[in-house]
């Protein structure tokens, strides 16, 4: 009769495990679709075009011309190898969810596949969270963290539908790697461990960020191993998921010999070859009496760290190893990119993390957070070790770049959820009130939620207090207490429930405010309130797939790069790969420049359009005024003696647009084409421009002698000029404007001057 | 096939009266006040044995009488301008009337004197840098036999071959001098001698010795081309014997009918034959590259000969600048090839140039732009044909070898009673 109860339990649980398995996919799924309901099936941003691109590119060619494609349509005139510089991890997983929905006769289109993919990969996050929280907890902190995971604003930021971008299936992977090492490394089983390899080999097609992982397993180990925790376990997992691990990864054609040649990677190699040593070590030690070992130890510690240190001093510096990248320091100084390589300090999402950001994107799990690590200290075994140091490395390095909030929050998640279940297993047991026995009888396991995790955890130090506290309790006035106990109870959890609600209300909100706009369509308000779309990208970007040549090059910005090959069609001169920073600078330096030199120069690069941002009508403040600074910069960089940042400023040292700018601003590109015919929208005289708030009049503009107006949007955000073709006479084009302008005013010149010529030879 | 029909008979009824490779129709514009037409019957007669169709339209009575334009439609190719005493020719024409002309690809033949420069040619011919000197001022050259305003000058002088080639004789010029800017599309034809100056009663020097030029010659980007020639008497009946065949040789060169040539395309290949659309470009692939010029003799599309036609692989800054040697010829083109060459071990999007420029002839640039791709995954050597791969090859299969021995060896050797070493130091 008990047995059978038993089963019956079990299958409740099993059936209510599903049930909440399946809402939180579907809690994960439907957060994710506010954008999708709001605009249109769009893809998002920046980054996500050109994995769009790419996609398209994958699914109407094989996979061996996606591997070798050799782009020529960005990068003008330099081309660029995508097939071998991007992460395919993403596009390969869209094109064969997109094969595998026609053979099973749904033929979905290839741009609703990838604008839902995020959502769906969220899901498998959520269930990955699970299974690793289950690893390092129980299966209630399981579905806790795997619940948070779905609705956590500080995923779902990366993660929306139409957030087409590595991260999407990054995250996925990353959890799955570490659960699948977490088992491993509990187990010593070479099974889990090749599987942690084999998705730590799908992330490393997937995303750069693969580096995380390759620094974060190997430091587990040297922790673990410091502590004195060496297991030949440790041994099998490690030296299994490293071998595979690197070498599959070294089958990506964009990653290549880096695993074995770049100093980010040689943490990983570093220990391997420690894991091996301190195996001889054991065995060593198991075999000669104590005090022979210690003199070999500390010899062979000192040889090693000698060598080690100083080979890889020399290895450095012969270049065999190529030294740390430029985006590794900046991890470290916030200051070194800004001084040393502006191009990533120009990155917004490359910027320091703002403080609120941290409550804004984790709500009440920022708070738990730190109780959950210190809980995991409690009860240090070696899994929560790894936890502790994911912990803490992420917190740093979140602090340090706002986009790595997102490799930080399956941590904040999973620590929450620990604490919370921790929390829960005691104030949420209400089981004594049914046992009629009294409190003796409260740790039995009559409850089997409780049974489950009884068997696999040692009594934690507060369950251990609160039943000795039962326990004594019982003896005298049990029901005064056993009622005060209830409403302790009911109080807390309570608490916590409605803290849980406030963060179900609080994430859904952020989604829904700040997280759901595609960034291509702008959400706007009409003066009566009602909403309305700034569409002006589309606009621009559809005129000129409409209206310019096939072949048409356009020069812009970097950031509108990937935009314009997705949208528009069209050949580029930089985009956000920024792989080549001269190439960057060029355009920089054209859009610093004075018109006549930026003619010049763009035409050597065969340009045909310039497309630019402006944002002063509608005060829009991402455009292109306000990023020039970064133009310049970057190009400051290459050529020092030509663009210099502080010719820029005006004489008081502020950055205007007004009369008060320096004539090096007016002069500039960006500011001609930004405010050519701005005052128009208005008296024709003056202008107010409503990013900057400053009055830009007709005379600061200037002329506009080599470029004409092709096109300008709705709003004037996107505004794009042609190249006027050189004179069939060969003079320049200044000269040939200011013919024009005396013809047209009726201007004679009776006087005959004899003209200042170099002499001809 | 009808329309084909009248085609080839338009083209047949064409060939048979035009001489200029562009059109006929000529306006010529004078000041009766200045200029006797039966003074230049001979230059007349040349050019309409020549089967030009000359309208001779005075602007001093009928002021508004005559018109360039039909709407947007050119109604001349060709415009010869007399000099003219008044300031302007007419309302309806100025110096953008001349520039539009010029930008639609007609012909400008420009004569001016000390007595007669209008504004809208001076300033015209200002945009080409040709500045010619001003009224009332007059080239001199006390060094001279005879007048000092009557220059004798040799077509040895003649600073143009594409222009004018023949035997030297000697020409009379009397009139204005000019100063030249340095652009690159002037072609100066004629400069004046060491020993003159141009100067008005003032004493103003315009030009002095030979940077003063008599003649020049402008041809724009388009082909379209320019002549200036300082003097009208130059032109007239009684010193056609001496000066008639250079004129005649000018206005050729003027109006198109010689010093023209033309490319009949390119092409290129992988030196195979297989084309860039069957099999794109990859790095260092073997290629020929081909182009054929074409001259116009006058009558006919001749082939061009030439030993400097050059052929550039840009990718912003040339990769190959190759000296273009001649290949196969047919009746009417000569074909120049590179031979075969390796593509630049460079990937990118490269530039396929034939740019000639030459002053004086017609300019002919043919422009191409192709991708090179990088090498694919498999179109590296295989590591076995690398000799110093063997190293690894065989450390490799070694260590696999071994390995397995090891297996072999560890797996059938007896056991041995091991106690827990772990545990027993922990």
């Amino acid at each position: 009769m008990k047995a059978e109860v038993h089963t019956a339990l079990c299958w409740a649980r099993v059936l209510f495990k599903t049930i909440i398995i399946i809402s939180i996919f579907g809690a994960a799924i439907s957060s994710r679709l506010f954008s999708v309901i709001r605009f249109e099936s769009i893809i998002h941003e920046f980054d996500p075009w050109f994995n769009f691109r790419a996609t398209k590119y994958l699914v109407s060619h094989s996979f061996y011309e996606f591997l070798n494609w050799f782009d020529d349509r960005t990068w003008y005139p330099l081309g660029r190898v995508t097939g071998g510089t991007l992460y395919p991890g993403l596009m390969t997983t869209s094109a064969v969810i997109w094969h595998g929905l026609r053979n099973i006769g749904l033929p979905v289109d290839i741009r609703n596949v990838c604008v839902l993919f995020a959502p769906a990969f969220a899901g498998f996050t959520a269930l990955a969270t699970y299974e690793f929280t289950r690893e390092i907890k129980d299966a209630n902190a399981g579905l806790l963290a795997a619940g948070f995971m779905a609705i956590v604003p500080g995923y779902i930021s990366r993660s929306v539908a139409g957030s087409y971008d590595n991260e999407a299936i990054a995250i996925t992977l990353l959890m799955l790697t570490f659960m699948f090492w977490i088992k491993a490394m509990k187990t010593g089983s070479i099974l889990h461990s090749t599987f942690a390899a084999l998705f730590y080999f799908y992330m490393v097609s997937a995303w750069g960020g693969y580096v995380f992982i390759t620094n974060l397993i190997p430091l587990h180990v040297f922790i673990l191993i410091l502590m004195g925790r060496y297991h030949s376990r440790l041994y099998s997992a490690y030296t299994t998921w490293y071998t595979i691990g690197t070498i599959a990864s070294m089958q990506i054609p964009f990653v290549g010999f880096l695993p074995i040649r770049s100093n980010d990677h040689m943490a990983a190699l570093g220990v391997f070859g420690l894991v091996q040593l301190v195996g001889l070590g054991n065995y060593i030690k198991g075999n000669v009496s104590s005090k022979r070992f210690k003199v070999v130890l500390i010899l062979s510690l000192v040889v090693i760290i000698v060598v080690g240190v100083s080979g890889l001093f020399a290895i450095t510096f012969l270049g065999y190893i190529a030294p740390w990248t430029g985006r590794f320091y900046s991890l470290w100084d916030t200051n070194y990119a800004k001084i040393h390589i502006p191009i990533i300090a120009s990155v917004s999402e490359h910027q320091p993390t703002a403080w609120p950001a941290f409550f804004f994107d984790n709500q009440f799990l920022i708070w738990l957070f730190p109780a959950g690590v210190f809980l995991l200290f409690l009860d240090l075994k070696d899994e929560h070790v790894f936890v502790i140091t994911y912990s803490v490395l992420c917190s740093y390095f979140a602090g340090v770049m706002v986009r790595l909030m997102l490799t930080l929050t399956p941590i904040i998640c999973v620590s929450a959820a620990y604490a919370l279940s921790k929390l829960f297993d005691v104030y949420l047991d209400f089981s004594e009130l049914w046992s009629t026995t009294g409190a003796a009888d409260v740790l039995t396991p009559s409850d089997p939620q409780a049974a489950g995790t009884a068997e696999k955890r040692p009594p934690s130090k507060i369950s251990a207090n609160v039943s000795a506290a039962a326990t004594s309790s019982s003896s005298s006035s049990s029901s005064r207490n056993g009622f005060l106990m209830v409403i302790t109870k009911l109080l807390v959890s309570g608490t916590f429930l409605f803290y849980l609600w406030l963060f179900v209300y609080h994430c859904t909100w952020v989604t829904s405010t700040a997280y759901s706009s595609p960034s291509v369509v702008l959400p706007s308000r009409n003066p009566d309130g009602s909403p309305a779309v700034i569409d002006d990208f589309r606009e621009a970007y559809y005129w000129l797939r409409m209206n310019t040549d096939e072949d048409a090059k356009i020069a812009s910005w970097w950031d509108y790069g990937y935009q314009i090959g997705g949208m528009a069609d069209r050949t580029t001169l930089v985009d956000n790969n920024t792989w080549n920073n001269t190439h960057i600078a060029i355009v920089g330096k054209a859009m610093a420049t004075s018109q006549d030199k930026a003619y010049h120069l763009l035409r050597a690069h065969d340009v045909d359009y310039v497309l630019v941002i402006f944002g002063g009508v509608l005060g829009f403040s991402g455009d292109d005024l306000n990023k020039f600074l970064w133009m310049v910069r970057i190009s400051e960089g290459i050529w020092p003696d030509e663009i210099k940042e502080r010719e820029y400023f005006s004489a008081a040292g502020d950055y205007r647009m007004d009369a008060s700018a320096s004539s090096t601003m007016k002069n500039s590109l960006m500011y001609k084409l930004s405010y050519y015919r701005f005052p128009e929208l208005f008296d024709g005289q003056q202008g107010f421009d409503r990013v900057r708030s400053q009055t830009i009049t007709v005379d600061d503009i200037g002329t506009l002698d080599y470029f004409e107006e092709a096109f300008t949007s709705e709003n004037w955000m996107v505004r794009i000029f042609k190249l006027k073709s050189p004179d069939h006479l060969g003079r320049n084009l200044h000269d040939v404007a200011k013919l024009n302008m005396e013809q047209s005013l009726g201007v004679k010149k009776r006087l005959v001057k004899k003209p200042v010529l170099d002499l001809r030879v | 096939m009808l329309k084909l029909f009248f085609i080839n008979l338009l083209c047949i009824v064409l060939w048979a009266h035009a001489l200029p490779v562009h059109g006929v129709k000529t306006l010529l514009l004078y000041d009766s006040k200045i200029t006797d037409l039966n003074e230049y019957s001979k230059l007349f007669a040349t050019l309409q044995k020549r089967s030009y169709k000359i309208e001779f339209v005075a602007i001093d009575d009928s002021n508004d009488q005559f018109k360039l334009y039909d709407g947007e439609k050119r109604l001349y190719d060709n415009l010869i301008l007399f000099p003219t005493k008044s300031r302007t020719i007419s309302s309806n024409f100025d110096v953008s009337t001349l520039l539009n002309f010029s930008e639609d690809g007609g012909d400008v033949l420009t004569i001016t004197s000390p007595g007669g420069l209008n504004d809208a040619v001076r300033i015209y011919l200002n945009q080409l840098g040709i500045y010619p000197s001003p009224r009332d001022s007059k080239l001199v050259d006390y060094f001279q036999k005879g007048a000092s305003d009557v220059i004798s000058i040799s077509t040895s002088e003649v600073l143009n071959r594409n222009v004018f080639s023949e035997p030297s004789m000697e020409l009379v010029y009397s009139g204005s001098s000019a100063l030249l800017g340095n652009g690159e599309l002037l072609v100066p034809i004629l400069a004046a001698p060491r020993t003159s100056f141009n100067t008005n009663n003032k004493g103003d020097r315009w030009t002095v010795g030979s940077q003063g030029y008599l003649i020049a010659g402008f041809q724009s980007l388009n082909n379209a081309r320019t002549v200036w020639i300082g003097s009208d008497s130059f032109l007239k009946d009684d010193v056609f014997n001496s000066n008639g065949l250079f004129i005649e040789d000018l206005i050729k060169w003027n109006f198109r009918e010689k010093a023209v040539i033309k490319s009949v395309g390119f092409s290129h290949s992988h030196s195979n034959g297989i084309s860039y659309d069957e099999h794109p470009y990859k790095v260092r692939d073997s290629i020929v590259y081909e182009v054929g010029f074409s001259e116009w003799n006058g009558s006919d599309w001749v082939p061009f000969i030439t030993d400097d036609v050059q052929f550039e692989l840009r990718m912003i800054d040339p990769y190959y600048r190759l000296t273009l040697n001649a290949s196969r010829q047919t009746k009417d083109i000569q074909y120049y090839t590179t031979g075969e060459f390796k593509l630049p071990d460079h990937h990118g999007v490269f530039t396929f140039l034939t740019d000639y420029r030459r002053s004086g002839l017609s300019y002919v640039t043919e422009k191409d732009v192709k991708a090179i791709r990088h090498l694919a995954n498999d179109e590296y050597p295989r590591s076995y044909k690398i000799t110093n791969a063997w190293v690894y090859l065989s450390s490799i299969f070694s260590v696999i070898f071994l390995f397995s021995m090891f297996l072999l060896v560890y797996m059938n050797a007896p056991i041995t009673e091991n106690v827990g070493v772990e545990k027993k130091n922990n």
